[in-house]
């Protein structure tokens, strides 16, 4: 069976994010983009997967815009993936949750469909909305917050849902998409001669708009201002000779003027 | 005009260099250090991650990567430990001369199982009675029928107690100098071989170093590279490789100690204000990052050099040289931004000092290296 797994390319974690010059979206001027987080963790499953079933193969699908999107699906491909598939689309078509979702959809219906995984969510835009609207999509079960997936006997999948205070454990039949929270094991690194080799691997390209029904332009939301929080004010800073000192001017502080203590 | 932006395949490299140093070097750097324990689990994990043995060309089992690549991923570890990185590199500097002295046959028989699995390999040139006059070395090839004897002893050679091969450099005839020179494969498990204790360092201390005894130990003729007497050059061209990538080590710890300096210049007050804004200390810092950009551009031009098919000679001596005298000029002013904190062994800046120390010594020694660029310089001129 084919695992399809979506990943999608985030700014590298130590990025500090910049307002854009028209303050819609954040400056992409000089970010680095990687495959990173609980998409990292949705590939390191897709591969625990395909190690654990003889005839399992993997596919990684991206959709967004040259060249960040080809580097993530080397970096699926460099990790073990046997397949990738691009969705050719401009930056923009990432903000729209619900488009990203029906464009996905219509390139997976066009082959049978079988496990796909996703991460929870991805790390920029943190909306979760993509697995669950492409199964809604599909017509076919979705499920957030997963862990523990294994194959099942019947040829199906078993997993865990972790809630505030209990566990599920869940049986699935295939197809189904999965919103994964954490795969068995610490995602794996890329050795260096599979790094070379994917650089040499073919990656299948299709642009968004020859996807049926599909146009770039068809996005029904938009994003008209990103702004950073306003630095936090009212921080104080304790000076003291000693120890003691601080320590009564804080216990002073907290009755007296944040009213937490007695 | 030459283009300086690396390509995708590059930056994957740097890339995967990058999180193996920060997250599997560095965590154990600071104890290495202090304890001076050899971490071999870093080093298998190092070769699983196919950054070992860089040099060896794909179709033996090694990266095959060019040295432009190669120095990226130096520069890479060096940033995060030192010590590890030359222990790390040490495997390319004693398979060089393998891969450029030895026939079609030895390649296979040596680098292929070798590479296949997790081993090290030492480089052994240097000898107690001088290390910079290599001409003069002592330890002698004495031919037994098909086969030579090997007596002498190395000294300051890296990895020698844990490695499984041995590149030695002997001479058939100490009267001949440089002519006598002769280079062997020794496999460690011929009797007669004794690695001596791990020298005490000042720096690169997660690195091992040591003597090693050669008496009387037998290494058939199909183990020796080239002719007799071929020993010499083969040792100064595999230095012409080889001592580019200590330029780009040395350009890590540099860059290490910049960024060490900014971020504490910006966080340390006095007078007021952080000390970034004294203007003393922006002069340090504007002064280090030239020499550090400077001391990289020379490796990269060094390296594309040689991957052009250039000797380089001239090129890896100037990045050598440079760069070393970069990592330490540098460092010292780290720790001079940190004032008596860059003195104290909790801090990170001394250890780069120590570390940058041997870069201005080891592979030619920097007055050799000048001595090399101005003799390579004046015959354009002659
Ligand atoms: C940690 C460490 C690891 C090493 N690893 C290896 C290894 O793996 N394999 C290996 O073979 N070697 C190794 N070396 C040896 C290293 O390459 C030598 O130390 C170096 O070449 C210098 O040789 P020497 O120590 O004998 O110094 P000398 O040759 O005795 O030189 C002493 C001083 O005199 C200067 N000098 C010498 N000749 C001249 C001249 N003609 N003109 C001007 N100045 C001169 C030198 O530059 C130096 O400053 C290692 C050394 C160290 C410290």
């Amino acid at each position: 069976m084919e695992v399809v797994v979506l990943i999608k390319p985030v700014p590298e974690a130590e990025t500090r994010l910049r307002p854009s010059a028209d303050g819609r979206r954040w400056d992409e001027e000089g970010v680095k983009f990687v495959l990173a987080g609980y998409d990292e963790s949705a590939v390191e499953q897709a591969l625990l997967l395909k190690e654990s079933a003889p005839g399992t193969t993997v596919r990684a699908l991206s959709l967004g815009p040259a060249p960040r999107t080809e580097e993530v699906l080397r970096s699926a491909l460099a990790l073990g993936c046997d397949r990738a598939s691009w969705i050719e689309a401009p930056a923009e078509a990432l903000g729209d949750p619900v488009g990203v979702a029906r464009a996905l959809a219509a390139f997976l219906r066009r082959e049978p469909i079988g496990l796909v995984i996703a991460g929870k969510q991805s790390l920029d835009e943190e909306s979760g909305v993509v697995p669950l609207a492409l199964a809604a999509m599909l017509g076919v079960p979705g499920f957030g917050g997963v862990t523990n997936l294994r194959w099942s006997t019947a040829g199906g999948v078993t997993f865990d849902r972790v809630l505030a205070d209990s566990v599920e454990s869940w049986e699935s039949s295939v197809p189904i998409v999965i919103g994964l929270q954490q795969a068995w094991n610490d995602p794996r690194t890329a050795k260096l001669p599979n790094i070379l080799k994917s650089r040499r691997l073919p990656i299948e390209r299709v642009a968004i708009g020859d996807l049926a029904g599909e146009h770039p332009s068809d996005a029904r939301i938009e994003r008209f201002r990103f702004q950073l929080p306003s630095p936090r004010t009212g921080a104080k800073i304790i000076d003291g000779q000693t120890p003691d000192e601080v320590a009564e001017k804080l216990v002073r502080l907290l009755r007296d003027e944040a009213h937490v203590l007695p | 005009m030459p283009d300086f932006s690396l390509s995708p395949e590059q930056v994957s490299l740097v890339d995967l260099a990058r999180k193996f140093a920060r997250t599997v070097m560095a965590p154990q750097a600071a104890e290495c250090d202090r304890t001076g324990r050899f971490p071999e689990e870093i080093y298998r994990k190092a070769f699983d991650a196919g950054l070992v043995n860089l040099n060896v060309p794909q179709e033996y089992g090694g990266s095959g990567l060019s040295l432009l690549d190669q120095c990226l991923i130096v520069e890479e570890l060096a940033y995060a430990c030192a010590g590890m990185t030359t222990s790390i590199i040490a495997n390319c500097l004693a398979l060089e001369p393998i891969l450029l002295g030895g026939t079609v046959e030895q390649r296979e028989r040596f680098l292929k199982p070798f590479c296949a699995k997790y081993q090290l390999a030492s480089f052994c040139l240097t000898e107690p009675t001088g290390g910079s006059d290599a001409g003069a070395l002592r330890t002698r090839a004495t031919r037994d029928g098909s086969d030579y004897l090997l007596d002498g002893e190395k000294c300051f050679i890296t990895n020698a107690p844990h490695a499984s091969l041995y590149t030695v450099f002997a001479t058939v005839d100490p009267s001949q100098r440089h002519r006598g020179i002769t280079a062997f494969v020794v496999p460690r498990s011929t009797p007669g071989i004794t690695p001596g204790p791990d020298e005490e360092k000042m720096g690169h201390r997660a690195s091992s170093t040591s003597t090693i005894r050669f008496e009387q130990v037998r290494v058939p003729a199909e183990n020796r590279l080239g002719a007799e007497g071929e020993g010499f050059a083969l040792a100064m061209r595999t230095l012409d490789q080889t001592r580019t990538p200590i330029g780009a080590l040395a350009t890590g710890i540099a860059q290490a100690a910049l960024d060490h300096a900014a971020r504490y210049a910006l966080q340390r007050r006095s007078f007021g204000r952080p000390i970034a804004e004294h203007q003393a200390i922006q002069i340090k810092l504007a002064n280090m990052v030239q020499r550090v950009r400077a001391a990289r551009l020379l490796t990269w031009q060094a390296a594309a050099a040689i991957d052009a098919g250039a000797r380089g000679t001239l090129e890896s001596s100037i990045a050598k040289c440079f760069a070393s005298d970069t990592a330490m000029e540098v460092a010292d002013e780290a720790i001079q931004t940190f004032g008596g904190y860059g003195y104290m062994k909790s801090y990170p800046v001394e250890k780069l000092l120590r570390d940058a120390k041997l870069t201005q010594i080891y592979e030619g020694a920097n007055e050799i290296q000048r001595l090399v660029i101005a003799r390579e310089l004046l015959a354009t001129y002659a």
